[in-house]
């Protein structure tokens, strides 16, 4: 097979892990944050790579559940989930004390290594949780900040954003309070009346933010996202509006979750030509330019 | 002590290292399931590749797969690059030292079969399976394998095309299964892949609209086990006189399940879904086949294989 974007390949090794469930911790909207022990996945893990989950013993399809946080000392990954179907639901069940087989760290991850540049994360739901990852790992090294939206209450602690944002103002004061605490600036977003969010969506809050910039600082930017579809949309109309690259990190049905069975696939358009690229191993995460479906 | 029972498998004229054979359109074109720590090709007796024609395909528009009670759905659509471009791109790449690699032939027309056939009779495969479940566009569309006749075509298009051997995939979807083995025999088919996915469709009830972008699907995994012991049953009845091997696959999740396949008569044991429950599976159902071997006081795999009493 060619091989497909312009984004890094690891081809990493990839590990089968028996992982104890160390927490697991429920929030509105039906969300909850697994914190799994997976040494292996802890220490390779990249943002924007994912875990292929086993749900439980008897459910053929695994599912692919984005890395939000990790810790290679403790060995421990946390990932964020909304029970939306039989698969998620059985996993908000599961307890601490508790195994699941998982599959990790699989996929292209964002490409960080430009640390010149400004990185400005977009997430929404669950797609928050890669944002949350690469924002840790630019902390120190490049700027980056990040935008977060969400029509249930947040499953995270908030407090009073310490940084001053250009363009952002009005109810938008509260930020994520870790990534606060590493010194990333964040804003959060709802159409849901959320106290200290700005009202509506989230690109159009990163889209006041850019808009504030000089055009320097605002050529300097890196947009990556990862969330639902017209979100995702948005953002690839706002990277087109601005010349500003987009980075985003996409969703499908997954079936092997290693780019064996070539079960989920988007459509992609490279020098002219078209490829079904494998959303598992060719992506997830995939240069907005090249998405026809985003175009 | 009783010592290790023997593994290894004789199948169309091969010898396999183990009776495993990874089954095609689960494990990409040789290379995915390596990356994964633990995993083996020694494990494996062979490989199947991705389905290949002679032309480039894209496949099917997403979704291509949903998961179903027990199983699940798949409508990929035969994506690959083109027969060339597997002979002269991925095949040079694999490792033929660790274990076979075996194509798995697919076309539109005799002609594209015999082709694919001619293309790779000159590579590194030891063997090819045919998938004769595919529309024959110049009869309206109509799959070669659902008529004994037409699925004889295709075997005998390919046997004039290599020597190397010829692994018919029959598919579950006829009530004529025997009779298509024997026709396909007949015609130069030197083993059976027994069986295909069985036909099927999803429903997403707030979209009213089919799930998979292909409306049908290949039913697979666990669901299908029962009816693929039948029809490796059935197979077995027809393919034993001419002392012809059966690769028995549907639904094989463990070893346990391995040898229920083998003692209805599977020479080897093919692996799919399966490995998408556990991609380290092949090393967990060897354990268990050498256990079982070794507790019933049986020298060798082949031992165990068709040795389903019947009363």
């Amino acid at each position: 097979m060619p091989t497909g974007t312009s984004l890094p390949d690891p081809r990493n090794t990839l590990y089968v892990e028996d992982a104890g469930v160390i927490a697991n911790v429920q929030h509105a909207g039906d969300q909850f944050i697994l914190r799994l022990k997976a040494p292996k996945t802890a220490a390779h893990a990249m943002p924007g790579q994912f875990m292929h989950v086993q749900v439980s013993a008897d459910r053929p399809m695994r599912r692919p559940i984005s890395i939000m946080l990790t810790d290679a000392d403790k060995g421990t990954v946390d990932m964020l989930v909304k029970a939306v179907g039989e698969g998620t639901r059985e996993l908000r069940e599961r307890k601490a004390g508790e195994s699941l087989s998982i599959i990790g760290p699989i996929g292209r991850p964002f490409d960080l290594s430009d640390t010149s540049r400004r990185y400005v994360c977009i997430g929404g739901g669950v797609g928050i949780p890669p944002m949350i990852f690469a924002a840790d790992r630019l902390a120190g090294q490049a700027d980056v900040i990040v935008f977060a939206g969400s029509e249930v209450e947040f499953p995270f602690a908030l407090r009073p954003s310490r940084f001053l944002l250009p363009g952002v103002g009005g109810n938008a004061i509260l930020g994520i309070t870790s990534l606060e605490e590493r010194g990333i600036p964040s804003r959060l977003a709802s159409n849901a009346g959320l106290y200290g969010c700005y009202e509506g969506h989230v690109p159009d809050l990163a889209r006041d933010y850019l808009l504030a910039l000089n055009e320097k600082e605002r050529q300097r930017c890196i947009l990556l996202s990862c969330g639902p579809h017209p979100m995702l949309h948005a953002v690839a109309r706002l990277s087109r509006e601005l010349g500003i690259p987009a980075q985003l990190s996409l969703e499908e049905y997954m079936a092997c979750g290693l780019g064996g069975c070539a079960g989920c696939v988007v459509k992609t358009i490279e020098d002219g030509k078209e490829y079904h690229r494998r959303v598992c191993v060719d992506g997830p995460v995939f240069s907005a330019g090249i998405l026809p479906e985003f175009a | 002590m009783p010592t290790k029972p023997d593994l290894t498998v004789q199948f169309a004229g091969l010898t396999l290292q183990t009776p495993i054979v990874l089954l095609s359109g689960c494990v990409g074109f040789g290379k995915e399931y390596t990356r994964v720590e633990g995993f083996s090709n020694r494990d494996v007796g062979a490989v199947i590749l991705k389905g290949t024609t002679i032309e480039p395909r894209m496949g099917n528009d997403p979704h291509r797969v949903y998961e179903t009670p027990a199983g699940m759905l798949n409508a990929i659509g035969l994506q690959n690059p083109g027969a060339r471009h597997v002979c002269g791109n991925i095949l040079p790449g694999l490792p033929h030292d660790e274990t076979q690699f075996w194509a798995n032939v697919s076309g539109a027309s005799l002609e594209d079969y015999a082709e694919v056939a001619r293309i790779f009779d000159d590579s590194p495969v030891t063997a090819m399976e045919i998938n004769i479940s595919c529309p024959n566009v110049k009869a309206g569309g109509v799959h070669f394998g659902n008529d004994a006749a037409m699925s004889a075509r295709v075997v005998a298009a390919m046997r004039k095309a290599t020597d190397k051997p010829l692994i018919t995939k029959l598919s579950p979807n006829n009530a004529n299964i025997q009779e298509i083995a024997e026709a396909c025999i007949e015609a130069g088919a030197d083993g059976f892949s027994v069986i295909n996915t069985l036909v099927g469709m999803a429903v997403d009830i707030d979209s009213r609209q089919p799930v998979l972008g292909n409306i049908s699907g290949g039913l697979s995994g666990p669901a299908i086990k029962p009816v693929a012991l039948w029809k490796v049953h059935q197979v077995r009845q027809v393919a034993a006189q001419y002392a012809i091997p059966i690769l028995g696959q549907g639904g094989i999740t463990s070893a346990k399940d391995a040898i229920e396949f083998a003692i209805t008569g599977s020479d080897a044991i093919g692996l799919g879904t399966g490995l998408f429950y556990d991609p380290l599976l092949c090393t967990k159902v060897l354990d268990g086949l050498s256990d079982y071997l070794k507790q019933h006081n049986m020298a060798s795999y082949a031992e165990l294989v068709g040795s389903l009493k019947t009363g």
